[in-house]
């Protein structure tokens, strides 16, 4: 019996053991390559993408390589320690907007770190209303806070879940100067606890996502647990290169309904706030820069392959590959963007 | 297509393989079910969803089941859910009765697998719809519902109560989390500290390091003597026979619903489940006073309870989208891994995947239970592994499962040393353990669920008026409260007749 | 918000400040429950310590100071060097490898009694096959992290 037993574990072993060289000639890495990122959850889009490209790395390098979901704290002190890149993390924006709403446990990843290469999109982050509330679109939302209705947010403090509504706010103090303070923010922890203050009627708007929210969005009107997006933040670009078919059985053209440029929340009078849920690398700040050209390039030809194209298209992300001289930039420029917008709502 | 023409060969080999793995990840102190799972998803990209949805729900079923092992031949509770177990199974096993008692726990394991398989058959989406009712507030009155089982589970009430209030107090350390809803900042340290407190202590470190560690520390101070774990005598074994379980019935159906119900509620914590079954049952017992002293009732209780909780935890999985506790918030990978998304209309729209569930957990049980009745007359060899050999392997193996329960992080290896320290030390000074670690497994989620009410409502009366529900706990707290200074009473009562008689 | 009584009740909760109030409950909590101990069991305690029967001393007649002492730091010792060895291995589990078998060697040296040579075979064999089986199934297999 337990002969039979370690045979299967070994077969199932030997499944994902098996790795093919690629640019494992050169290789660098010395060990195995330990991906640590930033969430505790198996479950979550960041392990999901992190696993996608990890494998994809580990097979390119020739390395064994592992995900491991240690939490943003202990993924930023694993990568303080290291600086031979056999440790490296994957991310998203929370990184900087921790940091620039003042969490404890956030340093500037530019200063004290060193950005690398962009990923991909999760272009999933949205926001839902119940069926049966009287706000029909966003729209109605803000102009109803601009008037002086108290609308409530529910949302997870101190990141990706809260920038939505910190534009939400400036873009009620653009419009109706004095009036942001109608929109309040409810701050709660999970997906569940946010559907949870819907269902209880203590928020009139919820942040979440297609991949958490969709099904809700489908259930009849009379139904309690009944939602609707009101606005996915994502951009137009990135739900437009987004699988065609869509999520669950809501269309791609029907999710292209609550992005902009159909629901406009301004930014800054003239342009619309956008928010894409961005996955990077991030980097010891000692790193070599002879190894951070070692992994852009792996990456580079894997994306050039564009099998993992078709794996991160599949579980509904959208393939957003910049290199790490681009990519630095590009980050900087929105965390600029979201720093101003963060400022304007705290004074 | 047929159900049955899913029912391969190579099915029931992965739901075997998956309770194999299980139970030895479950039995061996340190290693749990929620790691087995974590550890064996990789694995399943390679299958379809319903040949990895055999494999983990066999997994689950035979860790959960496997922790109680240990829990009774060494006191270490194999699981979090296991740890009632502990109370009566290790007593049972010291009168050498140790395999009456596996046998009594596996029978009460199946039962409650069973009983939670057919509920979650029969009621999830109405389970779903109630499970919805609670909110902040009725969740922090189920969690202080919990927690006064501190009072009856304690040798002297007031030590007890204290004992946990330390326990909630101490898993307060570390940041309010910004993920549950906390504004991220850290408290009950200094400053200096932050780097290494800042996530909190860990249950699982905790728990192996207070049952674990601290044991073979006791044993050190105290020279390890005896050559094997039993001095106690294999030689007047009690067989097992279902006589065990007459009048049981109850206990067994009660036990399980605890079980079952404390799975659905999300975030209220599955370790729970055992603790509180263990405590009614000594509530309704007509013998309280011999709960504890190692009585089949309790292991029931305990062991029916946290299997239970396996189909109640499924329950806001597949008709929510939303996992009952930290197991089955694993598995949720499995099907986003699969590109299947979990949610209200889940079962509705994937009909032949919810059957193979239902199937694959009555399968899991049945195996468990095959593979566990028989493999006992092995298992309980274990005894006779001189303790010399026996101890360095369990710290071994704790420290294996302290590093790698959050994916490798040293500090909860120190944690590990730092509870068992305190374990040790604890006992000395007469504090009661298991109020201790109820009280850690509760503190954070009752500060959650109790500053978020007062956040929504502002008002203290909010916990009375909220809701039907609301008031009907409060009933439930009372009583439990009532039934505890009564049982109490009655002990006292009992031990004075004993000693004037 | 509400009538006269209920508003004695009301209670408002600064969100930058929500993390310090369930502490405080908690601590008050205990500080009571502390007094209350002190009282009814404080006097009892009190006449225990002065006759004898009680005393803060570790162990009692039978205390093991030495095999106590150094499990202690053994266990120290392992942790410690678990990690370092561990960095020159990159995530490849070494730490735990090749620091479990020296140190579950001394372990059971420490808690054997009447040592034979016959033992210290078991022991030794012992020492090496746990490690290495748990590190080649547990890392290799299921890769699981370890130092």
């Amino acid at each position: 019996m337990k002969k039979l037993t370690l045979g299967v574990c070994l077969a199932l072993g030997g499944l994902i053991g098996a790795t093919t060289a690629g640019m494992a000639a050169d290789k660098m890495i010395e060990g195995n390559l330990r991906v640590v990122i930033g969430s505790n959850a198996t479950s979550g889009d960041t392990y999901q993408v992190s696993a996608i490209v990890t494998e994809a790395l580990g097979k390119k390098l020739g390395v064994d390589a592992k995900v491991d979901a240690v939490g943003p704290s202990a993924a930023f002190k694993a990568l303080a320690r290291v600086t031979d890149g056999t440790t490296i993390m994957i991310f998203h924006d929370q990184s900087y907007l921790g940091y620039l709403y003042g969490i404890k446990g956030y340093d500037d990843i530019f200063a004290d770190y060193m950005v690398g290469p962009t990923l991909a999109i999760n272009p999933g982050n949205g926001y839902l209303v119940p069926k049966k509330s009287p706000y029909k679109t966003l729209e109605d939302a803000i102009v109803a806070a601009g008037k002086g209705t108290k609308v409530r947010v529910a949302i997870q403090p101190g990141g990706v879940s809260e920038i939505g509504f910190s534009a939400l706010k400036n873009a009620v103090k653009l419009r109706f100067p004095g009036q942001e303070g109608n929109m309040v923010a409810v701050n709660t922890g999970s997906q569940a606890d946010k559907d949870q203050l819907l269902f209880d009627g203590q928020a009139d708007i919820i942040n979440g996502s297609v991949q958490a929210n969709e099904q809700y969005t489908r259930l009849p009107a009379e139904d309690q647990k009944a939602m609707s997006f009101v606005w996915l933040t994502a951009s137009h670009k990135a739900i437009a290169e987004a699988r065609a078919e869509g999520f669950g059985k809501t269309s791609r053209d029907e999710l292209l309904k609550f992005v902009e440029p159909n629901v406009n929340v301004t930014q800054d009078g003239k342009k619309n706030f956008v928010f894409d849920k961005d996955f990077f690398i991030i980097y010891n700040k000692n790193m070599k820069p002879e190894l951070v050209a070692y992994f852009d390039k792996a990456l580079q030809e894997i994306y050039a392959e564009g099998k993992i194209a078709t794996a991160e298209k599949a579980a509904f992300f959208t393939p957003n590959f910049l290199p790490t001289a681009e990519a630095q930039p590009y980050l900087k420029n929105k965390m600029n963007d979201y720093g101003t917008i963060i400022k304007a709502i705290r004074q | 297509m047929d159900i049955l023409s899913l029912l391969t060969p190579i099915y029931f080999v992965l739901v075997f393989v998956g309770i194999v793995v299980g139970i030895i990840f479950g039995s061996i102190p340190g290693l749990t079910a929620t790691m087995a799972i974590a550890v064996c998803l990789p694995l399943t990209y390679g299958l379809n969803l319903n040949m990895s949805l055999a494999l983990l729900l066999g997994l689950y079923v035979g860790g959960i089941s496997g922790g109680l092992v240990p829990a009774i031949l060494l006191k270490i509770p194999g699981t979090p859910s296991s740890i009632a177990t502990t109370f009566d199974g290790h007593p049972m096993h010291q009168k050498g009765e140790g395999e009456l008692a596996l046998r009594t726990g596996i029978v009460a394991s199946l039962f409650g697998g069973v009983f939670s398989a057919a509920v979650l058959f029969f009621f999830a989406p109405a389970l779903a719809d109630m499970a919805i009712k609670f909110s902040y507030v009725e969740k922090f009155l189920i969690i202080f519902f919990a927690l006064t089982v501190i009072a009856s589970l304690s040798k002297r009430v007031l030590v007890g109560l204290f004992s946990g209030a330390l326990g909630v107090w101490i898993s307060l350390i570390g940041t309010y989390d910004t993920t549950v809803g906390g504004n991220g900042d850290t408290r009950l340290m200094f400053d200096f500290m932050e780097p290494y407190l800042a996530d909190g202590f860990s249950l699982l470190p905790v728990l192996i390091g207070v049952f674990g560690l601290s044991t073979i520390l006791q044993e050190a101070a105290q020279g390890v003597k005896g050559g094997g774990l039993a001095g106690m005598a294999l030689s007047h074994r009690t067989r097992f026979s279902l006589r065990v379980f007459k009048g049981q019935m109850v206990n067994l159906i009660r036990s399980s619903s605890i079980g079952t119900f404390v799975g659905i509620l999300p975030g209220i914590g599955g370790s729970a489940a055992s603790v509180l079954a263990y405590t009614q049952q000594k509530n309704f017992s007509k013998e309280p006073a011999k709960m504890g002293t190692g009585v089949p009732e309790g292991i029931i209780a305990s062991e029916s309870s946290n299997n239970g909780l396996t189909g109640g935890a499924l329950i806001p999985l597949l008709s929510l989208g939303i996992p009952g506790d930290s197991t089955t918030a694993v598995m949720i990978a499995a099907f986003t891994l699969q590109g299947v998304q979990v949610g209200p209309l889940f079962i509705g729209e994937n009909p032949q995947t919810w059957d193979m569930i239902i199937v694959s957990l009555l399968v899991a049980n049945l195996f468990m239970f095959v593979v566990m009745f028989f493999a006992i007359k092995y298992i309980i060899k274990v005894i006779m592994v001189p303790k010399h050999i026996l101890y360095p392997g369990i710290i071994v193996m704790c420290v294996i499962g302290a590093y790698a329960i959050n994916s490798g992080i040293m500090f909860d290896v120190w944690t590990l040393l730092l509870f068992g320290l305190f374990g040790y030390i604890a006992e000395k000074l007469g504090l009661e353990i298991a109020p201790f670690i109820m009280g850690f497994i509760l503190g954070r989620s009752a500060e959650l669920y109790f500053v978020k009410s007062l956040e929504s409502f502002g008002n203290l009366t909010i916990f009375f008026t909220k809701s039907p529900i609301a008031m009907l706990l409060w009933v439930l707290i009372a009583l439990s409260i009532g039934y505890s200074f009564y049982s109490v009473m009655k002990t006292n009562h009992q031990a004075k007749g004993a000693n004037g008689g | 918000m509400g009538s006269g009584f209920t508003q004695l009740f009301d209670v408002h909760i600064e969100f930058s400040q929500s993390h310090l109030v369930f502490p405080a409950i908690v601590g008050w909590v205990l500080v009571v429950l502390f007094g209350a101990i002190v009282v009814v069991y404080g006097p009892g305690l009190v006449r225990e310590f002065r006759s004898g029967k009680r005393s803060l001393a570790l162990g009692g007649g039978d205390f093991d100071k030495f095999r106590f002492l150094a499990t202690i730091a053994l266990t120290i010792a392992y942790f410690q060097s678990m990690e370092v060895v561990g960095g020159f291995f990159p995530n490849k589990g070494f730490g735990f490898l090749i620091m479990s078998i020296p140190v579950m060697f001394l372990f059971s040296l420490l808690f054997v009694h009447g040592l034979t040579a016959r033992k210290l075979v078991v022991i030794g064999l012992n020492a090496v096959i746990l490690p290495s089986v748990a590190w080649y199934v547990l890392k290799e297999l299921f890769r699981v992290s370890l130092p």
